[in-house]
């Protein structure tokens, strides 16, 4: 049984005439005990590991055979029981196992199977990932009900068919499985690896060296299959007149739902957050109300998640008006924080790209203004991404100077990982 | 407390002036208008869309506008045995703009009631401010032995200094932070009143209530001046308006001051005029003590008063200390 606690975090007071509420929403679901709401034991878990076999993964030798690895070491975490399936993905989608629908059934013997299968895996061909999450949405549709997850490995661009046909793929899929993507080398495209992990739901990162493989695809198999409840909704009622301006998750990564909700009614629209297992999110939400009276109080929105149709995890957002400016002042710590985290990872994105198209001012001053937001916050791992990219001169003012010589692999584990946020400590002061 | 009046609205029961949006008649109580959308409190729906009650969840937001119904009666209570103030939001009101500053100095009491001016910025922090800075200068005087009617009359250059200092908010269609005064020191054998203001003070005893101050209001002064009755008087428009009050921007000069020497014990009540705007004359408000069991304390009397305030509509906010005299002196240790 799952159970979700949803805390609100804000200012709700505004000064007169303000519209804009600002709350950072915290969701913290656990296995048992404590929480208001519960969801039921899922269905069951289907899993679908696609392997790039274009021809690009037979460079540098062992790449192909360290995808082989890891994708029989994925194979070896899929709980008996669980519905799987391997795709080897080029210009065309194949199901090595098993050969037709529907999954298989996970068991000693057919995991043993299934890695027979992996290892007569030989690369040829193009790239048209379209196809693959198409043949991994026709196998996951044989299991209806179950938590649908996939893991994508690749590692090149979608040459082999057209940026409309990978869109109409995502369009397909959406909703129906989430999908973990992970790019191994450097000759992949960081925007397009995150479109389509954004559009699934999933998470997107960097494998630089083909040996870290293994352990990465474990860690994902592992989480995957800790997921207890799918097709989790973050639904948001706001009064009459008012209006969304944004619903971003920000921990434990950036991800903005705003354009993907849809209305269950003229007040209430509902956004996909996908699976959850025992778990930490937060949210940050803006919303427009219309300006009210000094000491008028109002519900500025009613926060829930959906868990099979019921609503789990309930938490209001205020807006109080006031003439008392030491009160309309002040900020909400958590959403200061979590406005800071966004910041910077905009800063990272807008300064490589930047960089990239040789607007070096432009890249100083954004990557920058990183430097000094990941300082403030206290965020260690993306500081060390960005002293692989810029020299730091002074980390407190954010000055900084580009490197001249930077590995591509540190460029894009810098990018692919901007949207990983520093979580907000709730019990400090 | 409010500055103005729309001449135009009028209360069918007692025809004393109503604000636009006043539910009920500040005067009598009764429900202001023939609108069959206004209800009694708690069954209403939303203020502000008009949805029905049942729109409202169990806090009381509205589930189509969001609006909270304001919340009647966030209440403070002080209770040092032989005196007691109870300051009350009210029913309408959306903040406690009165404040009230209660002591005990040795066997002495000192007590002060200040009412924000509601058309006036930040009138919350003016009332908060004046009652604190006039009971403290109060207390000194007692400690100190000091003659009361100068003490008094500092208490209010005080008041009106802290007030001074209260930071006006950005809000350019508002008059500077300000309130009504009054302020009453019950020591040894007399009990010396200073007010500012239409903030009132009562002296009871043996089932009479005498009213010891006289408003500094509009209505007031042409009673005085003999220009109009009291009923006369009562029927206008500016009737509320007042005259003299406690700010940055208000007429200069010292509080009016009033020694008591009572001759038998009785009771000393001071009060906003959220309280006696529904007992105006002396003889109402004596027939509402009157309803009182005799032996009532002080706290008992105060919560009495403000809820009878409170059923009558409870349209502004109520603030009622309620002093025993001469007091009874504390039970020793």
């Amino acid at each position: 049984m799952m159970r979700f606690v949803a805390e609100t975090y804000q200012n709700e007071y505004l000064a007169v005439g303000a519209s804009e509420v600002n709350a950072v929403v915290t969701v913290t679901a656990t296995g048992d005990g404590g929480g208001a709401a519960v969801a039921p034991d899922p269905a069951g878990a289907a899993e679908v590991v696609i392997v790039d076999t274009s021809g690009s993964m037979s460079m540098p030798p062992g790449k192909m055979n360290a995808a082989k690895r890891a994708t029989r070491a994925a194979v070896d975490c899929i709980r008996d029981g669980v519905g799987f399936a391997v795709i080897s993905g080029a210009t065309n989608a194949r199901s090595i196992y098993p050969a037709a629908v529907p999954l298989a059934v996970a068991s000693d013997e057919t995991r043993l199977a299934a890695k027979h299968a992996i290892d007569d895996l030989w690369p040829g061909d193009g790239t048209a990932i379209g196809r693959w999450l198409t043949l991994a949405d026709e196998l996951f549709s044989t299991a209806p009900g179950a938590i649908h997850h996939a893991i994508l490995l690749t590692d090149g661009q979608n040459e082999g068919e057209t940026p409309e046909q990978l869109d109409a793929a995502l369009a397909r899929c959406e909703g129906h499985f989430q999908c973990d993507c992970r790019g191994v080398g450097t000759d992949w495209e960081v925007g397009e690896l995150r479109r389509i992990a954004s559009t699934l739901l999933g998470t997107v990162d960097i494998v630089p060296e083909p040996e870290g493989l293994t352990a990465d695809f474990t860690a994902m198999i592992e989480s995957a299959m800790a997921k207890r409840t799918s097709d989790v909704a973050l639904r948001l009622w706001t009064p009459q007149g008012a209006e969304v301006a944004f619903v971003k998750q920000v921990a434990p990564t950036i991800e903005d739902l705003t354009g993907r909700g849809t209305a269950v009614d003229a007040l209430t629209s509902e956004y996909p957050t996908g699976a959850w297992g025992a778990e930490a999110r937060d949210y940050h939400l803006c919303i427009r109300v219309p300006p009210r009276e000094v000491g008028d109080e109002m519900a500025a929105g009613r926060f829930s998640l959906v868990v099979d149709g019921a609503p789990a995890g309930q938490a209001l957002i205020k807006a109080i008006w006031t003439d008392d400016e030491q009160l309309s002042t002040r900020i909400s710590r958590e959403v200061a924080h979590y406005s800071g985290q966004t910041e910077l990872a905009d800063a990272i994105q807008e300064g490589l790209e930047a960089r990239r198209a040789g607007d070096e001012a432009t890249a100083t001053f954004k990557l920058g203004r990183a430097v000094k937001l990941a300082a403030d916050s206290g965020n260690d791992g993306t500081m060390t991404l960005l002293r692989a990219v810029v020299e730091i001169d002074d980390p407190v003012t954010g000055t900084v100077r580009l490197k001249r010589q930077v590995e591509d692999a540190d460029e894009m584990a810098l990018d692919t990982r901007s949207t990983k946020t520093m979580r907000v400590n709730l019990a400090g002061p | 407390m409010d500055m103005t009046h729309d001449a135009a609205l009028r209360c069918e029961a007692c025809h004393a002036p109503l604000m636009p949006d006043d539910r009920f008649c500040e005067e009598c109580g009764a429900r202001a208008g023939a609108d069959p959308e206004v209800t009694e409190p708690g069954e209403a729906g939303c203020e502000l869309c008009g949805a029905p009650a049942s729109a409202l969840d169990a806090d009381g937001y509205c589930s189509v506008c969001g609006m909270r119904r304001r919340q009647p009666g966030s209440r403070v209570e002080v209770d040092l045995v032989l005196a007691a103030a109870v300051s009350d939001q009210g029913r309408v009101h959306r903040r406690n703009e009165d404040a009230f500053h209660l002591e005990l100095v040795d066997d002495a009491v000192v007590a002060v009631v200040c009412d924000g001016i509601s058309s006036s910025t930040a009138s919350n922090a003016a009332s908060r401010a004046a009652a604190d800075v006039a009971g403290g200068v109060l207390a000194a005087a007692v400690r100190d032995g000091a003659d009361l009617a100068d003490a008094t009359a500092a208490a209010a250059e005080a008041a009106h200094e802290a007030v001074g200092q209260v930071p006006a908010t950005s809000r350019a269609d508002l008059g500077s932070p300000s309130c009504t005064f009054v302020c009453a020191t019950c020591a040894e054998d007399r009990i010396t009143v200073g007010w500012i203001g239409d903030s009132r003070a009562y002296w009871i005893a043996g089932g009479d209530a005498r009213q010891l101050t006289v408003d500094h209001s509009w209505a007031s002064e042409q009673v005085s001046a003999g220009v109009l009755s009291h009923d006369e008087a009562a029927r206008e428009p500016r009737a509320h308006a007042i005259t003299r009050w406690v700010g940055s921007d208000a007429p200069s000069g010292p509080p009016q001051i009033v020694v008591e020497r009572p001759a038998e014990p009785g009771r000393l009540i001071l009060c906003s005029d959220g309280l006696w705007n529904y007992a105006p004359s002396q003889e109402l408000m004596a027939r509402l003590l009157e309803a009182l069991p005799a032996e009532s304390s002080p706290v008992a009397v105060a919560r009495a008063l403000a809820d009878t305030a409170l059923a009558r509509g409870g349209h502004d906010n109520i603030t009622v200390a309620v002093v025993d005299s001469p007091p009874r002196r504390r039970p020793q240790a």
